[in-house]
């Protein structure tokens, strides 16, 4: 399903620094990899290895010190206007009911004039339909403050989804669910993803939810951030819960975990 | 049947009022050191026409202060949170002469102005003003990266997240500054008053003391807590009708 034609995304010896008082400090050196499209991949690795700024390099809201950033071929330049994210915190905007939060990428694209910006019933219709897909059918008048976290998560990924954005960067977005909420959620994306054809980047501490969700996992070693380890994920999609406890996925968690306590120790 | 939450305080005002007629009756207090409430009641029924003349005048001097201060505070306040620099360069200015216990200006007022109501109206200003841009000033600068993220991959320009995010978010803060805004523009309007001024309750309180009307005293100082608690209870209503979410929480 995932891989051939041109890669979704594709880094090419990228760098970034942080200037920390005048000495600018190395954040990411060297990296160099390409996501297939339709393919997610996850990073992993030790805090401050410079994982969530890999995630802003591959979305232009940062720009590279050191190498390039294509996404689709081209140059990343600026913010892209296609990519979907969300965050350990949902970031919903309280004051808007949930589908008031469905439709805001549709007011920014419409005021660009941007032609996949259609019309308003198209996008409720789109935002019930999503909704339905998370469990969530009927909650369109809801607050968010009356949603549980879990609730709210799937309505940020709905947030993320519902442009059907090309590029979907998940930056540690299951963190503060509870252990089997966040399961429900693995399988949730794995439904999303077979309906819907998207480019995924994931940040997690989570080496489970690397399993589960990716078709690649990068290791990665700080100072400065760099990958690794590239591990392909020997199951096939879509995957279950369950499959990420087949000795298979098992092995795979055990060898992350050692890397990633190998590097944390400062040994790569 | 009145709601809970007003007749409470009622009960206790009232408590209070005998608690305060009793004690004074009971210990002999002379009348010019502290009058009955029922003395003062009186006397604000007798004196009810320029009670309610100089009332008025505070009121007016108040709000007008008071709407200037929310118009060029919004102002201020926009152009502080819009801008990193003018963030930077202007915050630590603001909260700098924020700190300036405005009733000291009030000399300088007269002197350029004269007696009248051209120093309450500014003063009232000067101790609305600050306030209302600082709080606006605070809800726009404290935008959440994330939401900031999420928006500008859609493509986003900083005046639509300005827009679309911004400005609700910091609707609760400004709505939260009015009130402290109302009573801070009535405690200017009556400094100004009983200085350097011809009318207002302030003038009013000023002459009664200076005549050792105690009660007429007394009876501006209820006036004002009436006037403001109004004000409060105005701009309460007005803040939780427009950003109930900030509360329910």
């Amino acid at each position: 399903m995932a891989g051939g034609g041109d890669p979704a995304v594709e880094l090419a010896g990228v760098g970034f620094d942080y200037a920390a008082g005048g000495e600018p400090i190395r954040a990411l050196d060297g990296i160099s990899l390409a996501v297939p499209r339709g393919a997610t991949v996850a990073f992993v690795g030790p805090s401050g290895c410079g994982k969530s700024t890999l995630l802003k390099l591959a979305a232009g809201l940062i720009m590279p010190v050191r190498g390039d950033v294509r996404v689709n071929g081209a140059a990343v330049t600026r913010p892209l206007s296609n990519v979907g994210m969300a965050f350990q915190n949902p970031v919903l905007l309280p004051w808007r009911s949930v589908l008031g939060n469905l439709l805001l990428p549709l007011e920014i694209l419409r005021e660009h004039g941007d032609p996949r910006a259609g019309d308003r019933a198209q996008w409720e219709g789109r935002a019930r339909t999503l909704l339905a897909t998370v469990g969530l059918a009927g909650a369109e008048r809801r607050q968010p403050r009356e949603l549980s976290g879990g609730m709210r998560q799937r309505v940020s990924l709905c947030r993320a989804l519902i442009h059907e954005p090309q590029l979907l960067l998940l930056d540690e977005p299951f963190a503060a669910l509870d252990a089997f909420t966040r399961e429900e959620m693995w399988e949730l994306h794995q439904q999303l993803r077979q309906q819907r054809e998207f480019t995924g980047v994931l940040v997690t501490h989570d080496l489970r939810e690397a399993v589960c969700l990716a078709q690649t996992i990068y290791v990665m070693a700080a100072n400065p951030g760099r990958v690794v380890h590239a591990h392909p994920v020997p199951l096939p999609f879509p995957r279950t819960v369950a499959q990420t406890y087949e000795p298979a996925a098992v092995e795979l968690i055990a060898t992350m975990r050692e890397q990633i306590r190998r590097v944390a120790r400062g040994a790569a | 049947m009145l709601p809970r939450r007003v007749l409470l305080p009622l009960l206790a005002f009232a408590l209070l009022l005998a608690v305060w007629e009793a004690a004074v009756v009971a210990f002999g207090v002379q009348q010019i050191v502290l009058p009955r409430p029922s003395a003062i009641a009186e006397t604000m029924v007798g004196t009810a026409g320029p009670i309610a003349f100089h009332a008025r005048h505070t009121l007016v001097t108040t709000l007008i202060g008071f709407g200037a201060a929310v118009g060029l505070g919004v102002l201020l306040g926009f152009a502080i949170g819009a801008s990193a620099v003018a963030h930077d360069a202007l915050y630590p200015l603001l909260v700098g002469f924020n700190s300036v216990p405005k009733a000291a200006m009030v000399p300088l007022l007269v002197m350029w102005f004269g007696i009248g109501t051209v120093p309450a109206v500014l003063t009232a200003f000067l101790l609305a003003f600050f306030p209302v841009a600082v709080n606006v000033a605070l809800g726009l600068a404290t935008l959440e990266a994330e939401l900031r993220d999420v928006l500008r991959v859609l493509g986003a320009s900083r005046w639509q997240i300005f827009r679309k995010v911004g400005v609700p978010r910091t609707l609760p803060l400004f709505f939260a500054s009015l009130k402290v805004a109302a009573a801070s523009a009535f405690v200017g309007s009556v400094i100004a008053e009983t200085v350097a001024a011809n009318a207002g309750i302030g003038y009013l309180m000023a002459v009664a003391a200076s005549d050792f009307n105690t009660r007429l005293a007394f009876g501006g100082l209820f006036v004002l807590a009436a006037m403001g608690v109004l004000l409060y209870g105005i701009f309460a209503a007005v803040e939780r009708r427009m950003t109930a979410w900030a509360y329910a929480e």
